[in-house]
């Protein structure tokens, strides 16, 4: 920005020349005002691409078709959560199951409204243990879409998903046994 | 030293006794103090501010060292209902001591060392010691200061505003989402963000100001390689400013969103994600605690050559160890969030990043100590602050090498080992070097000498007071006592009774110094240009004691040969 | 499958007295000068304990650890006390699991994390931070007698010497790189994946109390309140600490905690078994737990979550596997059908998943519908 003022002494202080690095100095608060919004989709984007915080992949069936299965075995645990308020059952129709490595599996929560009112609700998730989560690969999950349920009205929701083999090159990762895919329901703000 | 101006070197004004007419042609009262647009009274109201604003953040601190001398509730209800409250509420009381605990770090971090390290030294002595004849956009300077006066008033407003279990925002000066979204109704947490929002303002213009000022409005001959190390330390600063604070502006401004606008930035309840505001705001809060300490590098810098009679060992290392710690500042921001859930991979990333800027401190360290070594030392007061400064810094520093394994931060992390931690470089390492500063250049602002016996007595009082006030505390956090908490376990008894015996300590110290400083502008003799005598070579000593209103009207030529 | 049972009070219920807690003054006083004392003793203890510390070759300190796998006795009182019948709550022993009066030290560790963490801050960091500091130390007292003005009168005008600078550059990058590799090696270990079939425990965080929720067994969840002063100091536990139900695991087991926040961030610290993990809301966080011996361990809320953040502790019970079972069955709870986790015979029996159960199919989620026809790949 001053290079010009880093390397020689400065010459008699202009008005001009103060206004001129007085801008810059703002423009640069501003780009870092601006970095710090872009921070919310930059973030989301950079947990997507590369798993941090255990956030999960999402492919289509066709990519999930082209996954090679392995022999190995990955137990995974399923965990369901509901926000304070949101007077829905929810919960993994197993704790625990087994799956192999590379192949695509089903899964099954059970939400129930227990209010007299229908409730739309929104899921988040994230695997752990949080190394993990780049290689938990979710082809359809009832998570991608809001839920609206009647009252009383109890539904399945399934899960399709697959681990990556790659987890098992992995370093960080080679020694997981279990993953776990957690589910927090919240009522949706928007409906 | 940086600049080796010698008055034989500067123009004949260097006394300032032809400028008188002229120069100290002062406006009137309110113009002065209120649309003040000339950087040393800027500088002055920053500095009674913020002796103001820390008499009541250390009042707050002796109500919460007072509550923590035995275990049990003893004073918060009464305080609950002295405040307004309802004292035999069990939560609104609790609330209360969430409170103190906000308003302590907010108060000390935002209205007492900011304004006192950068609007007041920084302000009175950047355009001096570069030879400028003022600030680069002085009415900015004065729109700084009010900024800053109201953000206060904001702040204060929130302690009396409903806050969720109580009245006050009691979310901590971090105001972690969701405790301060969802967990804290009404207006208290919003007047503390719009008070975080006011000064955060002030504090960019103020970069800026510097920033451009330093640039631009140096004294011919001054270039950036020969400015004291006080300027460098202030130019690091307003970059650290520039850069971290528009960041918490955009993150509590989401947060002002998320509470009264239905935005979901960080609420998991529309996809957002608690954890995004803690890394948005250590990525603010990490450099901060730069931003409080870099000045006070400068400073002691000024002060340990003054008294060695020697100019700076290594300067240029000592000016480009700041530029280090700043730029390192910025990467290591996580290392306050290990327990958060990161990743192996992350937490090994900050543990090492973090490992890093004990590099450059420790150049610093050396690089004092190396100044002293074959010097002719003089123990004046400013230099029992800074040598007390060196120590306890080092004191600090080091338990910020433990802290920095995330292994280790695992058990310490939100104990009382960090509240020691960041009191041994902040309290007593920030603010020894506020008080270094302030008797160092007390006479050149003021006019008056003030009593070295005194300075030098409230040191005293200062080092033992905080040493027993603060150094129990890494037994309680090794024990496993976690901050922030009103009451505790009987076990933890005995250091919290010490503790609290050291703010008495303390609180000593302070009244000797405010005893110092009327009897000073009272009764103290006046100062000559340059009381410090051969040591002190910045030009700042070459004006008189106070400095013309106006000074610098001829620009002072820097020898251009003059080598450091 | 999920027998929710709900222990113990609400938060809400939870009112501790506000009065002043203090004795008489003369007991205070005497109070005070006894821990005095006691603090006193301990700093010669320390003293003692750094010493040898800085004498323990650090090979000793990891075979220390590596031992600390070994399976654990069993034989305690408490297995007694469950011969006799139901679950009885475990008196706690002091000292053990909870802080210490004037103690100045970490509590003593009952994990193999907890000693491999005190062993690195004990062995490796403290003496080389105590070092350094006298070392700065030193050199001030030394410049400050060495180059006082009376004894040197005329300032040398050195301000350079480029080895020098190398050398305090260097150096401590060295000591940092060697700080920076036990370092790296304890948060891998922390980060150990706990097998799958470890026992696992779902800590809830809530605005004020603990929820430890079985999900192998049952799904019970236990609700968890601090115990009034009175109450606390009649049980024989330390006040502040003591709860109402506390989290009940197996001994000498790796256990998987998991950790959720249910309203704003908690967290869940139990300083002597070196553990601590924010509880986020809308995220799931893991952690590896093991405990050598049958013990109460004390811990505390450690993430500021409002009013009653400090009134919300955490205690657990480890106790040996067939105490902990008799446990969990006393819960209403069920025990895993083998040791091992309910594993599913096949995926392939991944079952008529998209039929609904109680509701018609057109009401279960619509992106789920068709890929369970098209999940014959499972296998």
């Amino acid at each position: 920005m001053t290079s010009a003022n880093f390397a020689t002494p400065s010459d008699s202080n202009t008005p001009k020349s103060n206004a001129k690095v007085g801008l810059s100095a703002l423009g640069i608060a501003l780009a870092m005002l601006g970095l710090g919004y872009a921070s919310v989709p930059l973030y989301r984007m950079f947990c997507q691409v590369t798993g941090l915080n255990g956030t999960t992949q999402r492919v289509d069936a066709a990519q999930a078709n082209a996954v090679a299965i392995t022999d190995k075995q990955m137990s995974i645990r399923f965990d369901a959560n509901t926000a304070p308020g949101l007077a829905w059952d929810f919960r993994p129709e197993r704790a625990t199951e087994t799956v192999t490595i590379g192949a695509r599996d089903m899964a099954t929560f059970l939400a129930k409204n227990n209010s007299n009112r229908p409730i739309t609700g929104t899921a988040t998730f994230n695997v752990t243990p949080v190394q993990a989560g780049i290689y938990f690969t979710k082809v359809q999950c009832f998570c991608f879409t809001e839920q609206t349920l009647q009252p009383g009205e109890e539904v399945r929701m399934p899960v399709l998903f697959y681990v990556d083999p790659a987890i098992i090159d992995d370093p960080d990762t080679a020694d997981i046994e279990q993953i776990t895919l957690s589910y927090t329901f919240y009522e949706s703000t928007k409906g | 030293m940086a600049t080796t101006a010698t008055p034989e070197t500067l123009p004949v004004h260097d006394d300032a006794h032809d400028l008188h007419s002229h120069a100290d042609h002062k406006p009137p009262f309110f113009q002065r103090w209120f649309m003040s647009t000339n950087h040393k009274d800027i500088g002055t109201l920053y500095l009674i501010f913020a002796i103001f604003a820390g008499v009541i953040g250390g009042a707050v601190s002796g109500i919460m060292r007072a509550e923590l001398a035995a275990p049990g509730i003893q004073y918060l209800s009464w305080w609950t209902s002295f405040l307004g409250g309802n004292g035999a509420n069990f939560d609104e009381t609790l609330h209360l001591w969430n409170v103190l605990i906000s308003a302590h770090g907010l108060i000390m971090v935002f209205f007492m060392v900011m304004p006192a390290v950068i609007g007041g030294f920084g302000n009175w002595f950047v355009p001096l010691m570069i030879g400028a004849p003022d600030m680069a956009f002085p009415r900015m300077n004065n729109i700084s200061f009010w900024l800053t006066f109201f953000a206060f008033i904001s702040l204060m407003t929130s302690a009396f505003m409903p806050g969720g279990t109580g009245m006050g925002a009691g979310t901590g000066w971090t105001v972690y989402a969701p405790l301060s979204t969802s967990g804290s109704p009404g207006p208290a947490v919003d007047f503390a963000i719009f008070s975080l929002h006011l000064a955060g303002a002030a504090s960019i213009m103020g970069a800026i100001n510097f920033i451009t000022t330093i640039f631009n409005m140096r004294a011919p001959g001054m270039t950036l390689h020969k400015m004291p190390l006080f300027v460098w330390s202030v130019l690091v600063t307003a970059f650290l400013l520039l850069l971290a604070l528009p960041v918490l502006a955009a993150a509590i401004t989401m947060l002002l969103t998320d509470r009264n606008f239905g935005t979901t930035f960080f609420d998991p309840a529309g996809g957002g994600d608690p954890i995004l505001y803690q890394h948005l705001f250590w990525f603010f809060g990490h450099p901060e605690v730069y931003i409080m300490i870099l000045p006070g590098f400068g400073i002691v810098s000024q002060i340990v050559s003054t008294f060695s009679k020697k100019p700076v060992f290594g300067y240029l290392g000592m000016a480009y160890a700041m530029v280090a710690i700043g730029v390192v500042g910025f990467i290591v921001w996580a290392h306050h969030m290990y327990t958060v859930g990161l990743s192996v991979n992350e937490k090994m990333y900050f543990t090492a990043a973090t490992m890093v800027i004990a590099v450059p401190t420790g150049i610093k360290i050396f690089s004092w100590i190396a100044t002293m070594w074959g010097g002719s030392l003089e123990f004046k007061s400013p230099m029992w602050w800074a040598l007390g400064f060196i120590f306890l810094f080092t004191v600090g520093g080091v338990t910020g090498v433990v802290l920095a394994n995330g292994g280790i931060d695992d058990n310490l992390h939100d104990t009382y080992y960090v509240v020691a931690h960041f009191h041994y470089v902040l309290s007593l390492g920030a603010v020894t070097a506020l008080f270094a500063g302030w008797w160092y250049w007390f006479p050149k602002m003021f006019g008056k000498m003030h009593s070295e016996f005194l300075a030098k007595l409230q040191f005293v009082f200062f080092f033992v007071g905080v040493n027993t006030l603060f150094f129990p505390m890494h037994f309680l956090g090794m024990q496993g006592m976690p901050r922030r908490y009103p009451d505790y376990t009987p076990a933890f008894e005995l250091w919290n009774k010490v503790a609290t015996d050291g703010y008495m300590i303390m609180s000593v110290s302070m009244l000797i110094f405010f005893v110092n400083v009327i009897y000073s502008l009272v009764a103290g003799k006046k100062a000559a240009p340059n009381y410090w005598g051969e040591g002190a070579t910045t030009l700042e000593w070459t004006l008189s004691s106070p400095p013309p209103f106006h000074q610098f009207e001829t620009l002072p030529v820097i020898d251009d040969k003059a080598a450091h | 499958m999920r027998a929710t049972t709900i222990r113990g009070r609400s938060g809400d219920n939870l009112v501790p007295d506000l009065q002043l807690q203090r004795g008489p003054i003369v007991l205070k006083i005497r109070k005070e000068g006894d821990r005095l004392v006691m603090g006193i003793r301990r700093t010669v203890q320390f003293i003692a304990g750094a010493a040898t510390s800085l004498a323990i070759l650090p090979q000793v300190a990891m075979a220390a650890v590596a031992t600390a796998d070994a399976p654990v006795a069993v034989a305690t009182a408490a297995a007694a006390e469950v011969a006799t019948g139901g679950y009885v709550p475990m008196k706690p022993t002091p000292g053990k699991g909870m802080p210490e009066d004037g103690a100045i030290w970490f509590q003593d560790q009952y994990s193999p994390i907890g000693d491999y963490g005190s062993w690195m801050h004990d062995a490796i960091l403290m003496p080389l931070i105590t070092v350094i500091t006298l070392f700065v130390l030193l050199l001030m007292l030394w410049v400050m007698v060495r180059y006082r003005k009376s004894r040197n009168p005329v300032a040398s005008k050195t301000s350079h010497n480029t080895l020098i600078e190398v050398i305090w550059t260097g150096l401590p990058v060295l000591i940092l790189l060697g700080i920076a590799v036990p370092s790296i090696d304890l948060l891998a270990t922390q980060y150990e994946s706990p097998p799958k079939n470890a026992v696992t425990v779902k800590v809830n965080g809530y605005q004020w109390y603990w929820g430890y929720e079985y999900p192998d067994n049952g799904g019970f969840e236990v609700i968890s309140n601090m115990l009034p002063e009175a109450e606390a100091i009649a049980n024989g536990e330390p006040s502040q600490l003591a709860v109402d139900n506390r989290m009940v695991v197996p001994v000498g087991v790796p256990i998987r905690i998991q950790t959720m926040g249910m309203d704003v961030i908690h967290s869940f610290a139990v300083p002597s078994l070196w553990f601590k993990l924010d509880a986020v809301p809308g995220r799931l966080n893991e952690k590896t737990m093991f405990i050598k011996e049958p013990g109460v361990y004390y811990g505390q809320c450690s993430e500021l979550c409002g009013a009653r953040h400090g009134y919300m502790p955490i205690a657990v019970e480890a106790l040996p596997m067939a105490q902990y079972e008799a446990w969990v069955l006393e819960q209403g709870g069920e025990l895993p059908s083998s040791k091992q986790a309910p594993a599913k015979a096949a995926p392939a029996a991944a079952t008529p998943a998209a039929a609904a159960v109680a509701a018609p199919s057109d009401k279960t989620a619509p992106e789920a519908e068709k890929p369970a026809a098209a999940d014959s790949t499972t296998a």
